[in-house]
């Protein structure tokens, strides 16, 4: 008789210690895991992580099987709780969420019929509304809490919000018992210690914690997402006061800032941003985030810096899963894996901000800084440790592109010779493959389609040909910074030739050459070419003209001014011949018309930095002609 | 005739049936990997001729590359990716018993070696520091890229990303896999643009990788051609992926926000991806990019000269077809080889080459390339599985490594005069050829021969069951059309079915013994069945009758002229009352089994088609359910041993049964149904002419009964309840336990399916005033379900009587039946 008394308390305490030591063993690995994980990246060490993890997983499971053999008894289901929830964890940890919640389910009903009554499980509400009813006083009551947590961040995970929603009531006051009852919690831990209370391999409390910050941010980004700027920032700001590690907190003041900046109230959005930078400094979408605000509102210095500090934050080794000091094997990142939020977190790549910060340097003055942008840039796109892994929105141009603004850059920056390499790259490139002869049809939507999408063999070949142009066009203009007139005008006359190559087809006429009068919408094909071609005319005229070959510079640069008539240098110069050739009314005439045009529109704005007018060519001192016309003038 | 190569078989493992293809790969100084799929690496040296180790990993093998920088081999297994040093294992295996000459060091790899814990690894490439690991996850492809670290093993491989391509066809994929049951390795190469201008970066990227079957060096007009301008601005290398689901997709490496983009679908299983036709003037760099199919399709992707007027090179690509399964192939310089498993082929590719250079693209070139693809070389080598070239070609010959299915490691030399084939005479380098080549080919050829004797044969095998399956559905076919004018006897295939009582577990059932008689003059091979359907006649019609029909298959594997087979099925347990029932009998013929089971998995439409060809149908009526009692005693009184209890809870059954429903009745009828002592008998009667009866059933009974005619009355009463009890007019009778009883009285009692009691009287009455003789069967009992389902048996059993009956007796002949409800209304 005592025997059969004695093998129950036996089988139990085994168990016990089986689960105690599992756990014990659990919590080291995952401590030295941890530990690595602060030195490397994220990704990989998560990856490593998995196996062990595995492994464990199936331990508890496989005990658990063992103590669901037998009957369901009183005193077993304290234990048995405990290892379901040790084992859901794993699960969870693993992303195996049916499977964790249909045994939370199952251990919970089984749990359940010892008191007598069932549960009908159809609705999860429901289920767990009665669940926490009829559990309540009774000893199980705490591992049940336990296990609603667990529930509650499967449904976090699996982004089921409208649940959590329902079951509001009841998870706050699971939040508040967990949280509150602190003298009980360090009851339990104490006696914990005496091996005979089976241990778990997180902590609920902390658990609760994590979940409740994160659901709050989860909610926050739908409600965003949807539109209600003003219900998500009152939600966030009280989310804000709960306790929570660094990068979540630094998160919701990211997404009040993004409420605010939903509600065009920039400055305070910026406030925000700037506290989540100063909770957690690796919080690169605030960064991000405040940067399109500057540059919203026009502040151009402000912006520039923004990029320059997103782009060294960028480069740091791990920063786009910052390291969370959690204790829990269930990661904030697991729990927070929803759509509007991963959308609203997304930051482009580290390559595509130090194009946009290059860029930005170029056009507002800082040529030097720009190059040097360009430069790393380039170098960047041709390490060994370059993969194109980053995939995001908005990518970066087309190569070919990206050096010739780059070169464009080296020549602003008085470095003719790079630029000329650069430029020399890509005609090396694409002179195999350009067309003979190449029609543009008038309604480009066609021609437009392809140019985003390069397709394998029908290669964008205007575009390439136009690059073509492009590069021989900064290749004239750096031989006219040389000064070396006849090279020069070899180069525009390459691009010119080029640039003949394409015949404009409008609806139901033949294809013709293009002309200046069409009306030409901006950055589309035809666009580029009728720039190009006004700006390799009048650079090859003004090069004539330097060589007093004032015909040849007169025709081409008429011939410029009808292709592109907003192009300066090329009114002015055209001036200047006329003045030279004796013809002053015309002259006159013919400034006065260039600087009408230029205080008339800028139509250079939307046009890459390759097809601006150049600066350092041979100049016209513009008061001195106005001089010249006023002595005319009484003639 | 064509030259012939020269096999020489370096070693042999036995292998069979891997989870994966296959592969060679040569590499590390001179030794030659291979990893047949299964757990085991071999590393075999050329230069000593003989197997030097065998690495044992946890699982199988699914792919191996080699780092020639740092003397490193990658091993991809099922739970990752692990990485040997080959100094180390050199190390190992020198370390081991100096007598290693009879044996090979044998390494068991630990996890220690696992350097990428990536489940499902399918293909390795290492791309300069770059490990590239392609796996299926479950509904796409999953390239993931790791930075193998500088120097030490010991440091991690940290993660640089992944690329992920969602599954299509997943059809084509299961398709191979069911027929080889191993999994087709994608195909994973790298090309590099070729840069002939800049002599000093060529030579310094080439100094990093060198040529080997995985990477090629692509001419850069059509580097540019099939992969963008921005790849080859980047100069950046290109994955390309052959994907078992028939997609070639290419990746550029170094570009930012590159994807996984298809080049091409084969729509069949990538078997291989190489470069070939290479430029006398530059250095290795190929003009001409090759991916071949499983089923043969060969796609050439090289740059199309455009047309004067259009301007600019095209990428173009050549698409042919060459016969028989790929299993695996290999290119050179001018040459695509493949082995079909039964022989290895060349094809020559200089020629295709050629095929549109500067021609116009009509319908002639396009026939000429068809044919160039329709016909390759055969070189006379058999069952080889894996191909590699080589590293080294000292003599100039065109070597391969082949791996053959048996598990022998070949170097194939190809004959050195192949290049003018065509011309009869051969060179006189070939004749000095050694004796052993020609011997080791017509081995070959043996080999082959005798596969193909084998194919035939089982051809013929399959065709002989074919022509039986045929004869005897026209036999049956012709049956069924002339079902009317057959009697059932003269059916050369037939069913007939007898019912039986049986007592299992103290429940009664009916089972019911159906016998296929095959008196035609075909066997009935292999791969028929016989399905037999039961479904009450009474529900036939409603779609309630539908669910409850029964159906049995009985596989069988013989059945000669003149054997039966004979299967037995529970028709229904005791209390049932869903008789008539109706028993149809089919044989069906599965295709799938004509043909082996790696054919049918071929071909998955086939599995489920078949012929099924109706037999007969039987019917199974109250009469055949009922359980006669011994005419010599009375059925309460009966002790029979067997029965005894079967009889007392009959009764007390019974007894229950008339108790309930008298109470019943005195709840709901007042006391009407009280009043009556006893419970009512409910009763029908069928008349029969006798003249009619004396006609058929003495005609009958004559040369069965040894007892000669019986003309009496009561002789023709008892005969008519022995014809109706015992008889089996439609192929069903009435099983009987022991013996049968002798009918002598014209009373008989009986047990129905449902336990109640049954009396069946026939006696002979004199009908209407012409004084015409009968005889009348009459029912009577308790049930009226048992009545009524035997009046319908009576009924059905006399009209099948008439069927039979000559022609004179039934224009004579006249029966009354009274109607059912009259007989209810009598009783």
């Amino acid at each position: 008789m005592s025997d059969k008394m004695y093998q129950p308390t036996n089988l139990l305490n085994k168990w016990v210690q089986e689960n105690n030591e599992l756990v014990n063993k659990c919590k080291f690995a995952f401590a030295s895991s941890f530990q690595q994980q602060e030195g490397g990246g994220d990704t990989l060490s998560r990856d490593q992580n998995q196996t062990p993890l595995r492994s464990y997983s199936s331990e508890f499971h496989k005990l658990l099987r063992k103590i669901q053999g037998v009957p369901p008894l009183v005193n077993h289901t304290h234990l048995e709780l405990s290892v379901v929830y040790n084992a859901c964890v794993c699960s969870t940890a693993q992303s195996q969420f049916t499977e964790a919640e249909l045994l939370l389910i199952q251990a919970i009903q089984r749990a359940l019929q010892m008191t007598g009554d069932e549960p009908v499980a159809s609705n999860r509400t429901v289920f767990w509304r009665t669940v926490l009813k009829s559990v309540g006083n009774t000893t199980f009551n705490t591992c049940v809490r336990y296990l609603l947590c667990l529930q509650w961040a499967i449904w976090l995970a699996t982004c089921q919000l409208t649940i959590i929603q329902e079951l509001k009531e009841e998870l706050s006051s699971l939040f508040e018992t967990l949280c509150g009852g602190v003298g009980d919690d360090k009851k339990n831990e104490a006696r914990g210690k005496s091996s005979d209370i089976p241990l778990l391999v997180t902590d609920p409390r902390g658990l609760v914690e994590l979940l409740q910050i994160c659901t709050s941010i989860i909610q926050g980004a739908e409600r965003l997402s949807e539109g209600q700027s003003s219900e998500a920032l009152s939600a966030l700001q009280t989310a804000s006061s709960l306790p929570a590690p660094r990068a979540l907190l630094a998160y919701v003041h990211f997404l009040s800032g993004s409420c605010l900046a939903h509600m065009s109230r920039p400055q305070m959005a910026l406030q925000c941003y700037r506290k989540a930078l100063v909770t957690d400094a690796c919080c690169v979408s605030a960064l991000y985030q405040s940067m399109l605000i500057y540059r919203q509102l026009g502040n151009t210095q402000a912006e520039i810096q923004a990029l320059r500090l997103l782009q060294s934050t960028l480069m740091l080794p791990s920063v786009t899963v910052p390291a969370l000091a959690t204790t829990h094997l269930l990661s904030p990142s697991l729990l927070l894996c929803s759509q509007s939020l991963s959308s609203l977190l997304s930051v482009p790549s580290a390559l595509s901000v130090l194009h946009s910060l290059a860029l930005k340097c170029v056009l507002h003055g800082r040529v030097s800084e720009g190059v040097e942008h360009y430069l790393d840039l380039l170098a960047a796109l041709h390490s060994e440790d370059q993969h194109g892994v980053h995939a995001e929105a908005p990518a970066l141009p087309r190569l070919p592109e990206l050096y010739l603004e780059a070169g464009a850059a080296l020549l602003m920056a008085r470095r003719p010779a790079d630029c000329m390499a650069l430029c020399n790259e890509v005609i090396s490139t694409t002179l195999e493959l350009l067309p003979e002869k190449v029609v543009l049809e008038d309604p480009e939507e066609t021609s437009e389609a392809e140019t985003r999408d390069m397709s394998v063999d029908g290669e964008d070949r205007v575009g390439m040909l136009l690059w073509t142009g492009a590069a021989y066009l900064l290749q004239g203009h750096c031989h006219t910074h040389l000064k070396d007139w006849k090279q020069a005008v070899t180069h525009y006359t390459r691009c010119i030739n080029l640039l003949v190559r394409v015949r404009f087809k409008k609806k139901g006429f033949q294809p013709q050459i293009t002309s200046g009068d069409m009306v030409v919408k901006q950055g589309t094909h035809l666009c580029i070419l009728q720039r190009l071609k006004g700006l390799s005319l009048a650079g090859r005229g003004i090069s004539f003209t330097q060589t007093d070959q004032l015909k040849e510079a007169l025709r081409d640069l008429l011939l410029s001014l009808q292709a592109s008539p907003e192009c300066v240098g090329a009114g002015l110069w055209c001036g200047e011949v006329l003045w030279r050739l004796g013809r002053r009314q015309e002259a006159a005439a013919c400034w006065e018309k260039t600087w009408s045009f230029t205080t008339q529109h800028h139509s250079a704005e939307g046009l890459p930095v390759y097809l601006q007018e150049p600066q350092s060519g041979p100049l016209l001192d513009s008061t001195e002609l106005r001089h010249r016309i006023q002595e005319l003038g009484p003639n | 005739m064509e030259g012939r190569c020269a096999v020489e078989t370096w070693t042999e493992f036995g292998f069979s049936g891997t989870p994966y293809t296959p592969k060679i790969k040569f590499g590390l100084g001179t030794n030659v990997f291979l990893c047949t799929g299964s757990d085991e690496v071999f590393v075999f040296s050329t230069q000593e001729r003989k197997l030097r180790a065998v690495l044992q990993f946890p699982g199988p093998v699914s792919d191996l590359v080699e780092c020639h920088d740092k003397q490193l081999l990658y091993v991809s297994c099922r739970s990752g990716v692990y990485c040997i040093s080959f100094p180390f294992l050199l190390s190992r295996v020198q370390s081991s018993p100096a007598d290693a000459s009879s044996s090979p060091a044998e390494l068991k790899i630990s996890s220690d070696f696992l350097v990428v814990g990536e489940e499902g690894a399918l293909s390795l490439l290492l791309v300069s520091s770059v490990l590239l690991i392609l796996s299926q996850r479950d509904t796409s492809w999953l390239l993931s890229l790791y930075k193998t670290p500088e120097q030490t093993q010991s440091s991690s491989y940290e993660m640089l990303g992944s690329f992920r391509l969602p599954q299509v066809l997943a059809d084509l994929n299961s398709d191979t896999e069911g027929q080889t049951g191993t999994r087709r390795r994608p195909v994973l190469v790298c090309v590099h643009p070729g840069h002939p201008k800049s002599p000093s970066s060529s030579s310094t990227s080439s100094s990093e990788m060198t040529i080997t079957d995985s990477h090629f060096c692509l001419e850069p007009v059509l580097f540019k051609l099939l992969f963008g301008i921005d790849a080859a601005l980047a100069r950046s290398p290109v994955i390309l992926c052959g994907l078992p689901d028939g997609r070639l997709c290419f990746l550029p490496l170094r570009l930012p926000g590159s994807q996984l983009r298809v080049l091409r679908s084969l729509e069949q299983p990538v078997v291989f991806v190489g470069a070939s036709v290479v430029m006398e003037t530059g250095p290795g760099l190929a003009r001409c990019l090759v991916a071949v199919g499983e089923q043969g399709r060969v796609v050439l992707m090289k740059t199309d000269k455009g047309e004067p007027e259009g301007g600019g090179d095209m990428a173009g690509f050549i698409e042919g077809c060459v016969p028989g399964p790929v299993v695996c192939s290999f290119v050179d310089e001018h040459h695509l080889y493949y082995s079909t498993g039964s022989d290895l082929l060349v094809l020559d590719l200089s020629e295709g080459s050629s095929w549109r250079e500067g021609k116009e693209r009509d319908g002639e070139t396009s026939r000429k390339t068809a044919a160039a693809f329709q016909s390759p070389t055969s070189l006379n080598v058999c069952r080889v599985i894996a191909l590699a070239a080589p590293a080294l070609n000292t003599t100039g010959d065109v070597q391969l490594l082949g791996l053959t299915i048996r598990g022998q490691l070949q170097r194939i030399i190809l004959p050195a005069g192949r290049e003018d084939a065509g011309s009869s005479n051969l060179p006189s380098t070939q004749v000095g050829r050694s004796v052993r080549d020609l011997l080791s080919a017509i081995g070959d050829v043996c080999e082959r021969a005798s596969v193909l004797k084998t194919a035939i044969k089982s051809k013929n095998q399959i065709l002989r069951h074919l022509n039986h399956v045929l004869n005897i559905s026209f036999l049956l076919l012709a049956n069924k059309n002339s079902e009317e004018h057959l009697p059932m006897q003269e059916k050369q295939i037939r069913c007939y079915a007898e019912t039986r009582w049986s007592r299992l577990l103290q429940k009664d059932s009916l089972n019911l013994t159906c016998v296929l008689d095959n008196s035609s003059p075909y066997v009935l091979e292999q791969g028929w069945t016989l399905s037999i359907t039961v479904f009450p006649l009474s529900y036939s019609s409603s779609a309630e009758g539908e669910s409850s029909s029964t159906n049995f298959s009985f596989p069988f594997h013989n059945l000669n002229p003149g054997e039966t087979l004979e299967v037995s099925l529970p028709l229904s347990a005791a209390g049932d009352t869903s008789f008539p029932m109706r028993v149809s009998c089919s044989l069906i013929f599965s295709l799938s089994s004509l043909l082996g089971e790696e054919e049918t998995a071929h071909l998955p439409s086939l599995q489920s088609s078949c012929i099924s060809l109706p037999l007969n149908t039987l019917t199974v009526d109250w009469l055949h359910t009922l359980q006669v009692n011994s005419p010599t005693m009375h059925p309460i009184s009966r002790n029979a041993t067997s029965q005894s209890s079967n009889i007392t809870t009959d009764t007390v059954q019974a007894f229950l049964n008339s108790h309930r429903s008298r109470c019943a009745g005195r709840g709901e009828g007042g006391g009407e149904g009280a009043s009556k002592a006893e419970r009512e008998q409910c009763s029908a009667s069928v008349r029969v002419s006798s003249e009619l009866l004396r006609d058929t059933l003495v005609l009958k009974s004559s040369d069965l009964d040894p007892r000669g005619p019986k003309s009496t009355p009561q002789n023709l009463c008892s005969s008519l309840l022995d014809w109706l009890l015992y008889e089996s007019p439609e192929g069903v009778k009435m099983g009987h336990q022991g013996d049968r009883f002798v009918l002598s009285s014209s009373v008989v009692h009986a047990r129905g399916p449902t336990g109640d009691t049954v009396k069946l009287t026939a006696k002979e009455v004199n009908v209407g005033e012409e004084s015409l003789r009968a005889i009348e069967v009459q029912i009577e009992s308790s049930s009226i379900a048992a009545v009524c389902g035997l009046h319908h048996a009576v009924l059905r059993r006399i009209q099948t009587l008439l069927q039979i009956a000559p022609e004179r007796a039934a224009s004579t002949m006249r029966v009354q039946s009274l109607g059912l409800r009259q007989a209810l209304q009598r009783a």
